[in-house]
């Protein structure tokens, strides 16, 4: 598989102010969230469950229409593809999904399941279509025999690399990780997780990569992002955000799962508010409420996302923060 | 010595199939104290809910056998009991918390008619005295709006309160012994530190004696004094908690610890993994079963297996244990 | 995965001696269609009323035709009803059950769903009354008659079944490529309702026996050729003079036939019903 090279200066994908309610609950999924990639890059979307981050990545395919907001891949609007260009854009970019067992269609083999996208985007000839799924099998260590077996004989871990070989058999630029680990054993967790450093390393996908689990991010991502019911709270480097997280969520977040009770811990009432907003408040900081650092300004004004410079500036992404807590210390507003 | 909270001596579990008897919990033995944790460790597969399910005696009938020697609940024998006595054991005196509460409750129930349900079903008594222990049952879980969540669905509570409802409904009898399936696995890591929390005072209050399985081992050292570890349904270490974090005996725990991604400020090591996959129960490798991915294996290791020998209290099922 | 279902039937003994039967039943079909027995079904081979005899093993009817004869006809006519109703009905149902289901609340689903209502509400015996009317008596009717009407059990529970399936994963990882709708319905939705549909053939099988049965004591069954449902009618006069043969014939004929179904269509769900495996 062909190694893919950075494109200097353009991210690869880059959200801007992207906006998706349920209109029938009447719920902000997502709330003006704007993220960039770069290509290469690993971004770790940190998020607790029903904050939006799998409406993110659904959106971004088009699987959910969004509200408002665009999602540019290299650089053009992706909702407003037509349907060629759409095409040709969904074989770059490719989903791996939570549970493997269910993300496999079971009347299908593997061979039958890994041609297909190859069938669909009319990619190569049936030779080369042979050759490639030996070869990706061989990436994510299957052996050759799984192509005649269905999904139900193989085990969570390989179900999940079948998923995965799904994925990268028509060459993507961006595979986008939905929990994909998440609801795997241990053990074959951190076969996975070895199996993405490998596809990083090696053919330098870029990877879009949700979970609610940090420690898991911490071993994969090279900048993390942090949304909150909705919205993005804060963006930075994996390095600075596991060393000092900007955001009081954040460090809430990762007081929690370091086995540290936060100062801020109200008992159950914490998880009581844990659903998405309704669409009205949008007067305050939508972390006030259990926010330990919580000033008057808070209840009164919705911080802007601040970009925070600084002096040694890490080559991967940007390092900017929603909270009133740096409104000193801003020096360019998004 | 006092009386252990739970007592479980070589149980067995196999399934009946046409193709022979699969082993599936191999001569089990452990021992928990009032007042105690102990963590059930071990993957997808390896036993641990067929161990829990076997000790509360709710495996079917047909097509699974279970054996042992004896489990006992504060010295009184539950195992060779009748359909019917062993009714009225579950819920009294041993309950269990599931790994699913969406599914482990019945969505057409009230929080509070279901948890009145095991009350009434085990002590009785007026209406009144009945809707008391229920709404005690859910104040000590930590709800502080104990009436809202009594008349509220299952489907109307997140999954944190569900699996503290679920909690109040297996204490509600003041059970001895809880045995707690992954309750905390689907959970977000804030709601399970509060989960965690209310097993804490199950604990150190009621003196309850939990049984904490889980594949989590971050999570079983939060609250568990003692480990287990099993792999393909066998027991393979057997120790306290802090030791197995300090050094695990057998290549398997060790392994395992390896595997878990850690949240460090510096750049992370490598992920290490164990070589392999754990083999399917039907075609189980002669001797010790993780002879095939260790890296420490001899000759006699794929021949004999290797027994736990837990005389002072704890150990490792290995002839080369690290 | 055939295997492992043929092995489950296997064990089911009330399931494999309605397997059994219904196959020998079906071999007898094959024979009358192939020309080999039941030829004789109309031709006058004795005198009127005949007992059971080595000649005549369920004697003869009014008019002196060899009630076993007829009877053997009888279980071609039942299969060519039963198997023409099933496929078609089966066929027409699943095709507008998973459009249904796939576009729900859209408007084909709104006019399929409609359309359902509008059959299920006429009374089935009218229906077929109309249809033989408008066809002037033709043979095929009654066929006509039960497909047009039958399809609308199956397309419903295929319509439950399709929803349910399309919320899956897989589903998405489908429409995640941009695979077409229609493809993903027929290749990867479908596909997992077949279990659905065995189960459910082998009942409306069933159903539609017996309803040619009724509609032969209507005189809107089976024209030409002969059926137990129309030597039932023939029956229901005959008995009361006392002559039994054909009545005994057909509805001992009917009973194993559909027994023989029934128990196979309950193995068959418990050999397909491999979500409930103890793991």
């Amino acid at each position: 598989m062909n190694k893919h090279d950075g494109d200097t200066g353009k991210p690869l994908l880059e959200l801007r102010n992207l906006s998706l309610s349920f209109h029938r609950q009447k719920q902000v999924a997502v709330d003006r969230v704007s993220l960039k990639i770069a290509a290469g890059n690993t971004l770790g979307l940190i998020g607790a469950s029903g904050a939006g981050k799998s409406s993110i990545a659904r959106a971004i395919l088009r699987l959910i229409k969004p509200d408002s907001g665009e999602a540019l891949f290299k650089g053009k609007n992706i909702f407003r593809m037509n349907p060629q260009e759409l095409k040709s854009t969904r074989q770059r970019i490719q989903l791996v999904f939570q549970d493997p067992s269910a993300s496999l269609s079971p009347g299908r083999t593997v061979e039958q399941t890994l041609l297909e996208p190859l069938q669909h985007f009319a990619i190569g000839d049936a030779n080369y279509r042979q050759e490639k799924t030996l070869q990706i099998l061989d990436t994510v260590g299957l052996d050759q025999s799984a192509l005649r077996r269905y999904p139900h004989q193989f085990s969570s871990g390989q179900q999940q690399r079948i998923a995965i070989a799904r994925a990268l058999v028509t060459n993507p630029e961006l595979l986008i990780a939905d929990e994909a680990v998440s609801s795997l054993d241990v053990s074959i967790q951190s076969q996975i997780l070895q199996l993405i450093q490998r596809l990083q390393k090696d053919f330098g996908i870029t990877f879009l990569f949700i979970s609610h689990d940090l420690a898991v991010i911490r071993q994969i991502a090279d900048d993390v992002a942090v949304m909150y019911k909705g919205q993005l709270l804060e963006q930075s480097p994996a390095d600075q955000f596991f060393s000092e997280p900007t955001h009081p969520y954040s460090k809430t977040l990762l007081a929690f799962a370091t086995g540290k009770t936060p100062k801020s811990w109200q008992g159950d009432k914490w998880f009581l508010e844990r659903n998405r907003r309704s669409a009205e408040n949008s007067s305050t900081c939508v972390f006030a409420e259990f926010c330990p650092d919580k000033m008057p300004r808070c209840e009164q004004l919705e911080p802007a996302m601040l970009e925070i410079q600084h002096k040694n500036q890490h080559a991967s992404g940007s390092h900017c923060v929603k909270c009133h807590l740096y409104d000193e210390v801003k020096t360019n507003e998004h | 010595m006092t009386t252990p909270a739970l007592k479980v001596t070589d149980l067995s579990v196999w399934f009946e199939t046409e193709s022979g008897r699969i082993p599936v919990v191999d001569r089990i033995s452990f021992t928990i104290n009032a007042g105690d944790a102990t963590g059930l460790v071990g993957e997808s597969g390896c036993g641990k809910t067929m161990t829990a399910m076997a000790i509360l005696g709710l495996l079917p009938a047909s097509g699974v056998s279970v054996e042992s020697a004896g489990i006992e609940v504060n010295g009184k024998d539950i195992f060779n009991l009748n359909a019917r006595q062993t009714r009225a054991v579950l819920g009294r005196d041993i309950a269990m918390i599931f790994q699913q509460p969406a599914t482990a409750l019945d969505p057409v129930f009230t929080m509070g008619q279901q948890i009145s349900a095991v009350y009434r079903r085990h002590a009785g008594g007026s209406k009144q005295h009945i809707r008391e222990a229920m709404l005690d049952a859910l104040e000590s879980v930590g709800f502080s709006q104990a009436e809202d969540i009594a008349d509220a669905y299952p489907h109307q509570l997140s999954g944190g309160m569900r699996q503290l409802a679920m909690i109040a409904l297996a204490t509600v009898c003041k059970p001895a012994v809880i045995i707690a399936d992954e309750p905390t696995t689907a959970l977000d890591n804030s709601t399970r530190t509060l989960i965690l929390q209310q097993l804490e005072r199950l604990r150190t209050l009621h003196k309850t004696a939990i049984l904490f399985i889980s594949h989590d081992l971050n999570v079983v050292r939060q609250i568990c004094r003692d480990v287990i570890v099993m792999y393909c349904g066998r027991l393979v270490e057997k120790t306290d908690c802090p030791s197995l974090f300090i050094q695990a005996r057998h290549p398997y725990s060790a392994g395992l610890l390896s595997c878990i991604p850690q949240i460090s400020a510096t750049r992370p090591t490598p992920i290490s993994s164990i070589p392999g996959q754990v083999p399917v129960l039907t075609d189980l490798p002669p001797g010790c079963h993780f002879a095939p991915r260790c890296t420490r294996v001899e000759a006699r290791c794929r021949k004999s297996v290797p027994e736990l020998d837990d005389k002072n209290g704890s150990g490792a099922a290995c002839f080369r244990p690290l | 995965m055939t295997r492992d279902i043929w092995q489950r039937l296997k064990s089911d003994r009330y399931g494999m001696s309605g397997l059994i039967v219904v196959t020998i039943f079906a071999i007898l079909a094959l024979c009358v269609w192939s020309g080999l027995l039941g030829q004789d079904w109309a031709k006058v081979s004795g005198s009127p009323f005949e007992s059971a005899s080595a000649a005549h093993w369920f004697g003869t009817n009014l008019l002196g035709e060899d009630i076993l004869q007829r009877t053997l006809f009888g279980t071609a006519t039942a299969f060519e009803v039963g198997l023409m109703v099933t496929i078609c009905s089966t066929l027409l149902g699943t095709v507008l059950g998973g459009l249904s289901g796939w576009y729900s609340h859209g408007w084909l689903d709104e006019v399929i769903l409609w359309l359902k209502g509008v059959l299920d509400s006429i009374p089935f015996y009218l229906f077929a009354a109309a249809v033989a009317f408008a066809l002037q008596g033709s043979p095929w009717a009654m066929h006509l008659a039960m497909i047009v009407t039958f399809w609308t059990t199956t397309a419903r529970i295929i319509r439950g079944e399709v929803m349910r399936i399309k919320q899956r994963e897989f589903i998405e990882a489908a429409r995640a490529i941009g695979l077409p709708g229609l493809i993903t319905v027929f290749r990867h939705v479908l596909p997992n309702t077949f279990h659905i549909l065995l189960v459910q053939g082998t009942i409306v099988f069933v159903a539609a026996i017996n309803t040619e049965v009724i509609l032969s004591f209507l005189g809107l069954g089976i024209q030409d050729g002969v059926s137990w449902g129309l030597m039932l009618a023939e029956s229901s006069q005959e008995v009361l003079g006392g002559h039994f043969g054909n009545f005994i014939a057909a509805a001992s004929s009917l009973f194993l036939l559909l027994m023989g179904f029934n128990l196979l269509a309950d193995a068959l769900q418990d050999a397909l019903n491999t979500r409930g495996e103890f793991t």
